[in-house]
């Protein structure tokens, strides 16, 4: 479970200080499929980054399985975030001189898996977004939408407690968004994986089964679907 | 994460752009190419440099007489030259010895007078020691049945302006003690690559000496050339055990200046390459600093999910020696061929001849380059790229990850 308390994240921008996030109170419960939305400049992104471990908080608490994430040194969030977060980024962000599948397998490789085992559970994961036979495709040799599949499964990869996605579907068609999105969906259903998007798209907040809504920094809404 | 790994991702990343890689290699070749061949010519320079001082006048090894070396007095010869001959007839590791009756005198003609060094030879064993007879620009290396008939060197002809048939007086201390005087004509003049030697030796045979100064009776000098440069030491170790009143010295304890210069040479030559390299260094270093700002995205996505700095810090210096491993093999390469062919073909430098005279080699090099330089410098062109790789992957390190990816 994730329990944000009394988060607050303030930028100093040319010496005007920005609340991005604004004293949010939040808790996403193991399983949930949720998209946060809001305008541009509303702090979902600095609100997913904070959860991430990406960004640190000014005040409040980031409490993931009852660890305080946000008082954690560097050394121990990026020990954290390889074996607890999978991320999905905008811009797929996938290593252009491996192929589909060592990219799927940089993150198991990081955790100290055996090559048997990792080769197993990248073929499954590939299997899984539908790239099964696309394993040995670089990303250059791949569209939008199967590159952001294969970042799906580098995230699935580390077997994490839930996958942060920021605009996953922003640079995609509308097949592809589809596609994405039924993937993710059975993932949530399945494997009970928990899903976090910050999202513009319709599609996406269609598909989410919870939708917190956040405007200069502070929840403006929050529908359990 | 092994690092197998992160080399696969360090060798990929050094082809994604062909062109800028392909601008720094090619540096790296030429660098380390062009600093070879002057290594090369350096080294050359300094081995004909001994070659010649070896080969005209040095030998590898000289017996003296222990108190000749203190005064070079006439009458201080070398005791007992029959059972040291004997031995050095009957030791495979000698190739070759001579003897030589030696007098400083003064050189007179009609021209002016100038001091000099007598080496009285015997000139069918001195061929086999020293290359004079190699070197001759006129006349002929005692060719002529005169006992005495002198060989000059080019500088000094030049000096007292002698020529072929030339007569000249020798004036110099007899064993008595009183200035004795002998008259020669010029049979030849030569050039060994060296103007100082040649403005200060003449050659005659050694019969002339010995039958004018009748007192006289043994050499000064035995001049004496190995089968290989690596057993002059044992030998000359060897051969001093044989009498104490002799002294045996090898080349570089007679031409102290040219061992110097030599040991000198190569420390300068390693400053010399660390210089050119750490120029190159930065052209490396820019590079790198452009490959990692434009994957900014990229390392900030792998800090994002969970690789160490460590691991981000090998992949920048892995990727930055990779472009040096590229490139040595090439520049060692073509070093490899260029010396090749210019040992065989050689450099012709006689433009500036009478400057490298001076200093005391010929005007061909005909290059050549111990395989340690390739070995030690390729060793420091890695060193370098290492070093050079520090600067942007701590770069890489300041990545913020949340900033790089634009979102999480």
């Amino acid at each position: 479970m994730i329990v944000i308390e009394k988060l607050k994240r303030i930028y100093n921008q040319g010496g005007l200080e920005v609340n991005a996030v604004n004293n949010i109170d939040l808790k996403i419960s193991d399983g949930e499929f949720t998209a946060v939305v809001g305008p541009s400049g509303s702090g979902k992104t600095t609100l997913l980054n904070c959860i991430g471990g990406l960004d640190n908080p000014t005040s409040g608490k980031v409490i993931i399985d009852n660890e305080v994430i946000s008082s954690y040194s560097s050394d121990e969030m990026i020990k954290f975030r390889l074996n607890n977060i999978g991320f999905v980024f905008q811009a797929y962000n996938l290593i252009p001189v491996l192929t589909a599948k060592e990219n799927i397998e940089m993150i198991m490789l990081m955790q100290g898996y055996n090559k048997q085992d990792m080769d197993v559970r990248s073929r499954e994961l590939l299997n899984e977004v539908g790239m099964g036979k696309m394993g040995e495709r670089r990303p250059s040799q791949l569209s939008g939408g199967q590159q952001q599949r294969v970042a799906v499964a580098r995230a699935l990869a580390s077997k994490p407690k839930f996958i942060l996605a920021d605009e996953p579907t922003a640079n995609l068609d509308s097949k592809s968004t589809a596609k994405l999105l039924d993937i993710m969906s059975r993932l949530n259903k399945q494997e009970n994986i928990t899903f976090v998007f910050s999202t513009h798209d319709q599609r996406v907040i269609d598909r989410a089964r919870r939708v917190i809504t956040i405007e200069d920094g502070k929840i403006l809404k929050d529908i359990k679907k | 994460m092994n690092l197998i790994t992160l080399i696969k991702i360090g060798w990929r990343n050094i082809w994604r752009n062909k062109k800028r890689s392909v601008v720094v290699i090619l540096s790296i070749i030429l660098g380390l190419y062009g600093g070879l061949i002057i290594v090369s010519l350096m080294t050359t320079l300094n081995h004909q440099r001994m070659d010649t001082a070896i080969n005209t006048y040095l030998a590898d090894i000289q017996i003296h007489n222990k108190n000749y070396s203190n005064e070079y007095s006439i009458i201080d010869t070398i005791p007992n030259v029959q059972d040291l001959e004997e031995i050095l007839k009957n030791d495979s590791r000698v190739k070759a010895f001579s003897k030589r009756a030696v007098i400083n005198g003064m050189l007179s003609n009609s021209t002016g007078s100038y001091g000099v060094n007598v080496l009285g030879i015997h000139p069918d064993n001195e061929i086999k020691v020293t290359k004079v007879y190699s070197k001759m620009v006129e006349g002929e290396y005692f060719v002529s049945k005169r006992p005495n008939t002198m060989i000059v060197g080019k500088k000094l002809a030049d000096k007292l302006n002698l020529k072929i048939r030339s007569k000249v007086v020798i004036a110099f201390q007899d064993t008595n003690g009183d200035i004795t005087s002998l008259l020669y004509r010029i049979e030849g003049i030569f050039r060994s690559g060296n103007s100082m030697f040649d403005d200060y030796n003449v050659f005659v045979k050694n019969n002339s000496i010995f039958s004018n100064l009748p007192d006289l009776n043994g050499y000064h000098e035995i001049p004496i050339l190995t089968t290989h440069n690596d057993i002059t030491k044992s030998l000359k170790f060897d051969l001093q055990q044989i009498n104490d009143s002799i002294d045996v010295k090898s080349w570089d304890d007679i031409a102290v200046e040219l061992a110097y210069a030599n040991k000198m040479m190569s420390s300068f030559l390693y400053i010399f390459m660390l210089i050119v390299l750490s120029g190159l260094s930065f052209g490396i270093i820019n590079t790198m600093l452009m490959a990692v700002l434009e994957r900014k995205k990229e390392i900030g996505m792998l800090m994002s999910i969970g690789m160490t700095k460590i691991y981000i810090f090998l992949m920048i210096c892995f990727e930055t020696v990779f472009l040096s491993l590229v490139s040595i093999p090439f520049a060692l390469l073509i070093t490899y061929f260029t010396v090749d062919y210019f040992s065989v073909v050689g450099i012709d430098l006689s433009v500036v001849a009478s400057g490298l005279e001076n200093f005391g080699v010929g005007s061909m090099f005909y290059l050549k380059l111990p395989s340690e330089y390739y070995i030690n410098l390729s060793m420091l062109v890695i060193f370098i790229s290492f070093i050079s790789s520090i600067f942007p992957a701590i770069r890489a390190l300041k990545i913020n990850p949340a900033e790089a990816t634009k979102s999480i």
